[in-house]
C-alpha cells in the first residue's frame, strides 16, 4: 500500500490588516490552486497515487479539480487521485484544525500545508506525529521555507516513498507553548506579549505595544516579529532552545534596532535585553495584562489574575527537510530513470 | 462693435467665467483636458471637439480627465454636488446616457424629493446632441425627450452662441441637476456675444421672429431650419413667428400658447424621434389650452421613427429641413409655396 | 479597578453597545410591526449585522459621508440619524426623516453625512467617489464609505468606482457586507472570484477581510483603513463576513436557507451577545449596566413606534413639493 499524502490549503490567509498597514500581498485563489497542482504533479512523479485534501469553499478545491480534469481530458496522467476529507466547511481556522485531526487519524505519511504561519500553527496544534511540509502563501511566512512548490512536492514525495533515509529526510522542529490559566496554545516561531488586551484585527504592527518576545528560532532572513530576534542573535531551527527578548521604548532602550516586522515595513524597535531561551523551562512574562500574539496574531488575552507560562520544547514535530532530500537525491541519482521507465511514461 | 464668437467658444467662456467666480466649480469628463498620462502635450485635446481647450492652463487642478467609466464619474459628479460642490460633468455624447442613466434618473433627479427637500444636487451634465455630423446611429441622437420626462431634472438646449453662454452660466448657478445639450452642428456658428458674464433664466422662450400667420416652434438646430423656412414662406407672403424654446424643462408654454392664440396655426419642429417627443408634448399642451384658437390641426415636423442613418443622403433626409417645415406650414395655411 | 484591555474607553464600549442594541431593537420591532400590516411598502432588516455598521461608524464624524444600501436602517442609526424620524419615515409620516417622501429604502440625513439608503444596488459607490472628491478639494480630511452587499459587488458601478477611486487616490472605503446571500442567490454562485480582496487587488486597492460579527475586529481594521484614507493613503476595500437574521425583505419565506440556519446563527453568531460576553468577561462592564441600556433602548423604540403611529400623514399638497429647488 503506497503512502498517502494529505494537503491542507487555506483559502482565507493573507487578507488581514497588514495589507493596509504594510505592503502585504494577497496570493490570489487561482495562484494558490496552481501551487497545489504543482505539488500534486510532483507527488505523482514520485509514485504517490492518492492524496487526501481538506475541502474548502474559498475556491481552491474548484480550481484544482478543474485543472486535473483539463489535464485528464488531454490524455495526461500527471496527477494522483484526489479524495476530499468528509467534513463540514466553515471557512474558519476550525477547518484547518479538523482537517489536521482527520489526516492524523487517516495515517497519512506527510501533510503538505499551504498558508502563512497561522495555518501551519493550526495544523501542528492538532497533529505533531505526522511530518509536515510548509509552503508559504500567507502574509507572514517565517515558518515555511520559501522555495518553488514543485520542488517542495518532489522532496515530500521522495521522503515518504523512503527513497531517502529518515534521518536525512525529516528534521526536528521546536515549538513554543503558552498557557494562560487553563488555556494552552502553541506557536511555531514566536510568542509575543503585547499590551493590547484584545484580539481585534489580530495582527501585530504597532511596535509600541510589544513588551516581550520568545522565539523558537531566530533567522535573520525572515520578516515578522521573529526578525527582531534574528537580527540580534541568530539561532538555527536545529539548535536546542530559542531566544527571549525584552523591549523598552526606543528613546530609553540601550539598543535600537530596525527590523522588518511586516512586508515592506521596517520599524525601529527598542531592545532592553535578550538571552538564549533554554528548552523545557517555564517562563512567566513580566507584563501583567495584555495579550499573547502567537506567530504574529493576537490569540490569548490575560490579566493579573491569570497564571501565564511560556515553554519551548525541542523535537516537538517533524518537517520534511527539502534541501537535504534534494541534495541526497542528486548525489544518489534518485531522479534518474531507466530507459524502460521512460518508454513506459510515453504511452 | 460686434464681438462674434462661436458657440463652442461661448461655452468655453461660460465655463471659464464661472470657474473664476466660484471655486467649487470643477469639470470632469473624458479627454476634457486630454493627454493624461500620455507622453505628448497636456491639454492635447481640450475636449473631443476642443470645447474645453485652454481651461486647464487657467484652472489647473479643477479639470479632471476621467477613465471610460461614465457611471462612476457621472455618479461622482452627482455625489460631489450633493456634498456642496458644483461639478460640470461632460457626457461626451448624450447617446452614452445608457451606461450612466441610473445615476441621473434614480439618484440626481430624486434626491431632493426622496429626502424630503433636504438635499441639493447642483450638477450640470453637458453633452453633445444632434445629427448632421455623419456620426451615425450611436452618436447623433436627440434624446431630450427622455430627460425632459423625468421630474427633478432640468433640460437646456440653446440654439446660438449668445444663449449658450448665458444658459450655461445659469445652469452652473442653478441648484438643480441640469442636462445641458450642445448641438454638435452648431459649435462653429458665430454670433455677437458680450465678453462679460450674464445669465439667461430658464423657462423663457425667445421669439426670434415675429409673424401673424403661423407659429413655428423649435429648439437647437431646428430653430435655424425654422428661420430658413420663414424666409421661404415670406416670399409666399406667409409670415411665420419663430419661437426658440431654449429650455425644455422648465418649458415656456405661455409664450407658445400666446403666439398660437395670435396666429391660430402651430408647427412644432423637433429633431427627436416622433413618439413622446418634445413636439408631441408642445402640441398636446397647446391643444389643451388653446384649442378654440386653432384654425388647423397642429403639425409636428420631426425626425422619422428610425435610428440616425449614416449615408449623408439619408441623414439629410432624417433631419427636419427648411423645406419640410415650409411644406407643413403650406398644408395648414393652404398656401401654395412660391418657387 | 480592573484595567481595560480594549481599545475603547468604557464609555465608548457602552456607546457601541447602545448603538448595536438600538439597531437590533429597531429592526426586531419593525419586523413585528410589518407583520401586523401597518407598514407600507418594503423593508429590509439589518438584524444580525450590527457590529459591522457600529464598528465602522464609531470612527466617523458628521463631515464623513456614507452611502448605504436598501438595507440601510443600521447604517442610519450608527451614523447618528434620528431614530424617531426614521421610524416616522418608515410609516410614511410627515414627521419622517424625508417627510414621508422616501420611505425605508431612501432614508437620508445629509446633515449627518448620511447620503441615503438606496434602492439601486451599487449606486452609492460612484456617489461616494464624489464625496471623496469633494473632501479632497475641501482638504478637510473627510472620508467616504460606500456599503454594498455581496450581490451588489457585481454591479458595474462598483467596479468602475473602485478603479476611479484608485486612479484618483480618493479617501474612500468600499465596504462589502458579505452575508452570503444576494436576495436568494448564494455568493458562491454569483461571484466568480472567491474573495473580494482578490478583486480589490485587481483594481489596485488593498483589501482586508474581517469577521463582521466581531465588533473589535471590525473596529480595529476599519479604524486603520479610515485613518489611512484621511491621511492621503487612498482607498481600500473592507470585506465584512456576516449574517443576516431575517430574509432579504420582510415577507421573504427564506426557503433558500438551510433548515435551522437562522436559529443556529442566532444561537452561535449573535454579534451583540458576543460583544456583551467579551466586555463583561473582560471585567470592564457589568452585565447590569448593559441591562440598563437594553431597557432604555426598548423604551425609546417603543416610543418611536407609538409616536410614528400617531403622527400625521403628509397632506395632498406635499405630493408636488420639493421636486426642484426652484422651477
Amino acid at each position: 500500500m503506497k503512502p498517502v499524502i494529505g494537503i491542507i490549503a487555506n483559502p482565507v490567509s493573507a487578507r488581514d490588516i497588514r495589507r493596509v498597514v504594510a505592503n502585504a500581498a494577497s496570493l490570489q485563489i487561482a495562484d494558490r490552486a496552481n501551487i497545489v497542482l504543482r505539488v500534486l504533479a510532483a507527488l505523482a512523479a514520485c509514485g504517490i497515487e492518492q492524496v487526501l485534501m481538506m475541502p474548502d469553499r474559498g475556491g481552491i478545491a474548484g480550481h484544482v479539480m478543474r485543472g486535473i480534469e483539463r489535464s485528464r481530458n488531454q490524455g495526461e496522467h500527471r496527477f494522483p487521485s484526489i479524495f476530499y476529507l468528509d467534513m463540514p466547511v466553515t471557512g474558519t481556522v476550525d477547518d484547518t484544525h479538523r482537517a489536521a485531526r482527520l489526516l492524523r487519524k487517516a495515517g497519512v505519511a506527510a501533510i503538505v500545508v499551504l498558508g502563512g504561519d497561522g495555518t501551519h500553527r493550526a495544523v501542528v496544534s492538532q497533529c505533531t506525529t505526522i511530518p509536515i511540509t510548509g509552503i508559504s502563501t500567507g502574509t507572514n511566512n517565517a515558518f515555511p521555507e520559501h522555495r518553488e512548490p514543485t520542488v517542495t512536492g518532489l522532496a515530500t514525495g521522495l521522503a515518504v516513498m523512503e527513497r531517502v533515509p529518515r534521518g536525512t529526510a525529516f528534521a526536528p522542529n521546536k515549538m513554543i507553548s503558552v498557557t494562560v490559566g487553563d488555556r494552552t496554545d502553541i506557536a511555531l516561531v514566536d510568542a509575543a506579549f503585547v499590551t493590547d488586551g484584545y484580539a481585534g484585527a489580530r495582527a501585530v504592527w504597532r511596535i509600541h505595544t510589544l513588551r516581550e518576545l520568545f522565539v523558537a528560532f531566530a533567522d535573520p532572513e525572515v520578516i515578522g516579529l521573529a526578525a527582531i530576534a534574528g537580527l540580534i542573535e541568530p539561532v538555527s531551527r536545529r539548535t536546542s532552545g530559542g531566544l527571549m527578548v525584552r523591549f523598552a521604548p526606543p528613546q530609553e532602550a540601550p539598543m535600537v534596532l530596525g527590523a522588518p516586522i511586516a512586508p515592506g515595513l521596517i520599524e525601529a524597535v527598542g531592545i532592553d535585553d535578550w538571552r538564549r531561551m533554554p528548552a523545557g523551562v517555564a517562563f512567566a512574562p513580566t507584563l501583567g495584562s495584555g495579550s499573547v500574539a502567537l506567530d504574529g496574531e493576537r490569540e490569548l488575552s490575560f490579566s493579573q489574575r491569570d497564571e501565564v507560562a511560556v515553554v519551548l520544547t525541542d523535537n516537538a514535530f517533524l518537517t520534511v527537510d527539502v534541501a537535504a532530500v534534494m541534495k541526497f537525491s542528486a548525489i544518489h541519482g534518485l531522479m534518474r530513470q531507466t530507459h524502460d521507465r521512460y518508454t513506459e511514461s510515453l504511452t | 462693435m460686434a464681438r462674434n464668437i462661436s458657440f463652442k467658444q461661448a461655452i468655453n467662456e461660460a465655463l471659464d467665467l464661472e470657474m473664476r467666480r466660484d471655486p467649487t466649480v470643477i469639470i470632469l469628463g473624458e479627454d476634457i483636458v486630454g493627454g493624461a498620462g500620455s507622453p505628448g502635450e497636456t491639454d492635447a485635446w481640450g475636449g473631443v471637439l476642443g470645447v474645453t481647450k485652454g481651461l486647464n492652463a487657467k484652472h489647473g487642478g479643477r479639470l479632471l480627465d476621467t477613465p471610460l467609466s461614465e457611471s462612476a464619474y457621472i455618479g461622482a459628479a452627482i455625489g460631489a454636488a450633493a456634498c456642496g460642490m458644483r461639478p460640470v460633468a461632460e457626457l461626451m455624447f448624450l447617446d452614452f446616457m445608457g451606461v450612466c442613466f441610473d445615476q441621473i434618473l434614480n439618484q440626481a433627479a430624486k434626491f431632493k424629493y426622496m429626502f424630503g427637500g433636504k438635499a441639493k444636487t447642483p450638477v450640470v451634465i453637458r453633452a453633445m446632441v444632434g445629427a448632421g455630423f455623419r456620426a451615425a446611429a450611436q452618436h447623433s441622437q436627440m434624446l431630450t425627450p427622455i430627460f425632459t420626462h423625468v421630474p427633478g431634472l432640468k433640460v437646456v438646449c440653446p440654439s446660438n452662441a449668445y444663449d449658450a453662454k448665458g444658459l450655461l452660466i445659469q445652469s452652473i448657478r442653478d441648484d438643480d441637476p441640469v442636462i445641458f445639450c450642445e448641438h454638435k452642428n452648431l459649435y462653429g456658428l458665430e454670433t455677437d456675444v458680450p465678453a462679460e458674464s450674464y445669465a439667461i433664466p430658464f423657462g423663457e422662450a425667445n421669439v426670434i421672429r415675429e409673424g401673424k400667420d403661423v407659429t413655428i416652434v423649435g429648439y437647437g438646430l431646428t430653430v435655424h431650419r425654422a428661420l430658413e423656412a420663414a424666409e421661404k414662406l415670406a416670399k409666399s407672403r406667409v409670415e411665420a413667428e419663430v419661437i426658440d424654446l431654449r429650455t425644455l424643462s422648465p418649458i415656456d408654454l405661455d409664450t407658445v400658447i400666446e403666439s398660437a392664440e395670435k396666429t391660430g396655426r402651430l408647427v412644432v419642429v423637433d429633431e427627436a424621434n416622433p413618439r413622446c417627443s418634445i413636439a408631441a408634448d408642445v402640441v398636446a399642451a397647446v391643444s389643451q389650452n388653446a384649442f378654440e384658437a386653432l384654425k388647423a390641426a397642429p403639425q409636428m415636423v420631426t425626425a422619422p421613427h428610425t435610428p440616425v442613418p449614416f449615408s449623408p443622403v439619408l441623414e439629410d433626409l432624417y433631419i427636419p429641413s427648411a423645406d419640410s417645415i415650409a411644406a407643413a406650414v403650406s398644408r395648414i395655411t393652404k398656401t401654395a409655396l412660391a418657387a | 479597578m480592573p484595567s481595560n484591555p480594549f481599545p475603547l474607553a468604557k464609555s465608548q464600549l457602552l456607546q457601541a453597545y447602545r448603538t448595536m442594541r438600538t439597531i437590533r431593537e429597531f429592526e426586531e420591532r419593525v419586523h413585528v410591526e410589518f407583520a401586523k400590516g401597518d407598514i407600507p411598502g418594503f423593508v429590509h432588516l439589518y438584524a444580525g449585522e450590527e457590529a459591522c455598521a457600529t464598528g465602522i461608524m464609531m470612527h466617523l464624524t458628521d463631515i464623513d459621508r456614507i452611502a448605504s444600501t436598501h438595507r440601510g436602517h443600521g447604517h442610519c442609526i450608527a451614523k447618528g440619524v434620528d431614530v424617531h424620524g426614521m421610524m416616522a419615515e418608515i410609516y410614511g409620516k410627515e414627521a419622517g426623516s424625508c417627510r414621508g417622501k422616501g420611505g425605508s429604502m431612501h432614508i437620508a440625513d445629509l446633515s449627518k453625512g448620511m447620503m441615503g439608503a438606496n434602492g439601486i444596488l451599487g449606486a452609492g459607490a460612484p456617489l461616494i467617489c464624489g464625496a471623496g472628491l469633494a473632501a479632497k478639494f475641501r482638504g478637510d480630511g473627510g472620508v467616504g464609505l460606500t456599503f454594498f452587499g455581496d450581490g451588489a459587488s457585481n454591479q458595474g458601478t462598483v467596479l468602475e468606482s473602485m478603479n476611479l477611486a484608485a486612479i484618483w487616490n480618493l479617501p474612500v472605503i468600499f465596504v462589502v457586507e458579505n452575508n452570503g446571500y444576494a436576495e436568494s442567490t448564494s455568493v458562491d454562485y454569483a461571484t466568480a472570484v472567491d474573495s473580494y480582496v482578490d478583486r480589490a487587488s485587481g483594481f489596485g486597492l488593498p483589501g482586508v477581510t474581517v469577521d463582521g460579527t466581531d465588533f473589535f475586529a471590525v473596529y480595529e481594521a476599519a479604524g486603520e483603513m479610515i485613518r489611512r484614507a484621511r491621511e492621503g493613503g487612498g482607498p481600500s476595500l473592507l470585506e465584512c463576513k456576516m449574517i443576516r437574521f431575517f430574509g432579504h425583505f420582510e415577507g421573504d419565506a427564506q426557503t433558500y436557507k438551510a433548515k435551522g440556519e437562522n436559529e443556529h446563527n442566532r444561537a452561535t453568531r449573535d454579534c451583540l451577545k458576543m460583544f456583551a460576553q467579551r466586555v463583561t468577561e473582560g471585567g470592564v462592564v457589568a452585565a447590569a449596566e448593559l441591562a440598563v441600556i437594553d431597557r432604555e433602548v426598548a423604551s425609546m423604540i417603543d416610543d418611536a413606534v407609538s409616536t410614528a403611529k400617531g403622527a400625521p400623514l403628509p397632506i395632498a399638497g406635499d405630493l408636488l413639493t420639493d421636486v426642484y429647488v426652484s422651477y
